[in-house]
């Protein structure tokens, strides 16, 4: 059975900028969450996300081994850190702004997935909140 | 378990200009370092600097650098540490002439410094290499390829992937220590945040800590995040050192705070070599001001049609103007719905890129202007005066044009 939720669910993001390009990796929180990750996130539905904001292409790169699914969006910035007139120049905020993206999740590796904060709370501590 | 495996251990200092000096002191004074690198060049660093140093040919370098080594040289000399920077950005003689100022002062005779080109320097004994504009990764790349007598030729080129790999995790400092992380709650005394050491292993492999008793949180987690950050195509992570295939990267944690690095995979270095040509391209202004409830994102909404209105009047001439409301969105832009929702506040930016100061200028006027006609309980702040646009054009050119030149100092 699967369950439509936001990409949040199964994944972190973290991105920054390359001139006017912004690199986006989202890493999958488990490894079944992972295989998930590539099936449903697409170049077309990362550029349907973002609108006007991405005017270039959307190339994805699956890295297997560390279970991460690297995103390149172009011309995606505005111009570039220095030329931008958005507020978040560099696209720290656009991984985020991925992992707002509905994907269809099977309910166990999202119950799965959904544990990976308290497994790491658990193992490294919790410090805030 | 590794024998008599020669390591060395290099320590990333800083991550760009303006980075806390703090943790870099600490990692000399506590983390058992062979040598340090500090990234303080961005892109665009050059381009500001070269500007800087055409209006005053004594100056050009990264100015950090004076307080910077005043607080490092002790201790590194004390520890046998040496120093690699590209704090010399546009001027890295004129930086070593303040460096040898400081070690004299110091009383660190017999210091070597070495300017320009890393590798070379090292060769030579230098105790600090100041460099230009060469890349970050370069910093860390450099130690570990002449510790190991490493070259470019075909042997080697797994290992430099290698040592490219960890020095593109490590390069940020803080970035893989637990700043800017999506685990941020578990991720202890981020005041005092520890700055990475990368162990490196002839083998290739590294393993990936930061010093006793310090902030900040090394796991699988937060090395995935800087793996994968500011990457383009993460199968040929091209630097003039050498090509690195992080899809072949193996992460294992080693217990608390050490993470090891393994099995990278590489490509001879490139042909051609990165310029960043920067030029002068107008002037951003922009300012922001707060509505309170009730109806905080109406109010914004009617401030933003009121400078628009104004903009016409006095007849903006930009070449693109924006708004936007925070708290609202901001940052996350359009993948977000505007909801009507009981906002305690709201507030909206406008920013207009323009050929001169003087249209740039125009809104932190009408923000101003806002205060009074807009709506009730707005606040503004102090709007700030526009600031210059540096375009950057990056391109390639062929490795033989560009000849590393050194010269050697002595304090």
């Amino acid at each position: 059975m699967k369950k439509r939720v936001r990409l949040e669910e199964i994944s972190f993001a973290r991105s920054g900028d390359k001139g006017d390009i912004c690199s986006a990796g989202l890493i999958a929180k488990t490894s079944r969450a992972y295989k998930t990750m590539v099936d449903e996130v697409t170049p077309e539905k990362i550029k349907r996300h973002f609108g006007s904001m991405v005017k270039g292409s959307v190339e994805l790169y699956p890295m297997p081994r560390v279970e991460c699914l690297h995103v390149v969006l172009r011309n995606a910035l505005g111009g570039g850190a220095t030329k931008t007139l958005r507020y978040d120049q560099t696209g720290k905020a656009m991984g985020q702004a991925i992992l707002r993206m509905e994907v269809e999740v099977e309910e166990d590796v999202l119950t799965e997935a959904r544990q990976t904060m308290e497994r790491i709370y658990h193992k490294y501590g919790k410090a805030w909140g | 378990m590794r024998g008599k495996m020669k390591k060395i251990r290099v320590g990333a200092g800083s991550a760009f200009w303006g980075d806390m000096l703090e943790p870099a002191v600490e990692l000399v004074e506590k983390g058992e370092i062979d040598y340090i690198g500090f990234d303080h060049l961005a892109e665009l660093t050059l381009s500001i600097l070269q500007r800087v140093r055409a209006k005053d040919p004594t100056k050009g370098y990264i100015p950090d650098i004076i307080p910077w080594m005043k607080a490092i040289l002790p201790p590194a000399w004390e520890k046998g540490c040496k120093v690699i920077t590209n704090a010399g950005g546009a001027n890295p003689e004129q930086a070593a002439e303040e460096v040898i100022k400081i070690a004299r002062d110091l009383g660190m005779k017999g210091m070597k410094i070495g300017v320009v080109t890393g590798i070379d320097a090292l060769k030579q004994g230098a105790h600090v290499v100041i460099a230009g504009r060469i890349s970050d990764n370069a910093l860390y790349v450099a130690p570990v390829m002449y510790e190991f007598d490493w070259d470019f030729t075909e042997p080697f080129v797994d290992k430099i992937a290698s040592a490219i790999t960890t020095g593109h995790i490590i390069e940020c400092a803080e970035g893989c220590t637990g700043g800017m992380s999506n685990i941020w709650q578990a991720v202890p005394e981020p005041w005092k945040i520890g700055f990475p050491i990368a162990e490196f292993y002839e083998n290739g492999e590294t393993i990936i800590s930061k010093a006793p008793d310090t902030g900040g949180l090394i796991c699988e987690w937060t090395i995935k995040e800087h793996l994968v950050y500011e990457v383009l195509d993460p199968r040929n992570y091209i630097m003039p050192d050498g090509v690195a295939d992080f899809t072949s990267v193996k992460l294992k944690e080693m217990g608390k705070n050490r993470v090891k690095v393994s099995q990278a995979k590489g490509k001879s270095r490139p042909d051609q070599l990165k310029v960043c040509i920067g030029f002068k391209d107008g002037f951003i202004g922009e300012a922001q001001i707060f509505f309170p409830w009730p109806d905080a994102l109406e109010k914004a909404k009617r401030a933003a049609n009121i400078v628009k209105e104004r903009f016409d009047m006095i007849n903006l001439e930009a070449e693109d103007v924006r708004f936007d409301f925070l708290g609202v969105n901001a940052i996350l832009g359009e993948t977000v719905p505007i909801k009507d929702l009981d906002y305690n506040e709201v507030g909206l930016r406008v920013a207009a890129r323009a050929q001169s100061f003087e249209e740039a200028n125009k809104v932190r006027r009408e923000i101003t202007h806002l205060w009074t006609i807009s709506s009730v309980g707005a606040h503004m702040g102090v709007p700030s005066k526009p600031r210059p646009v540096i375009s950057l054009w990056p391109t390639l050119i062929p490795r033989d044009e560009v000849t590393p030149e050194f010269v050697m100092k002595e304090v």
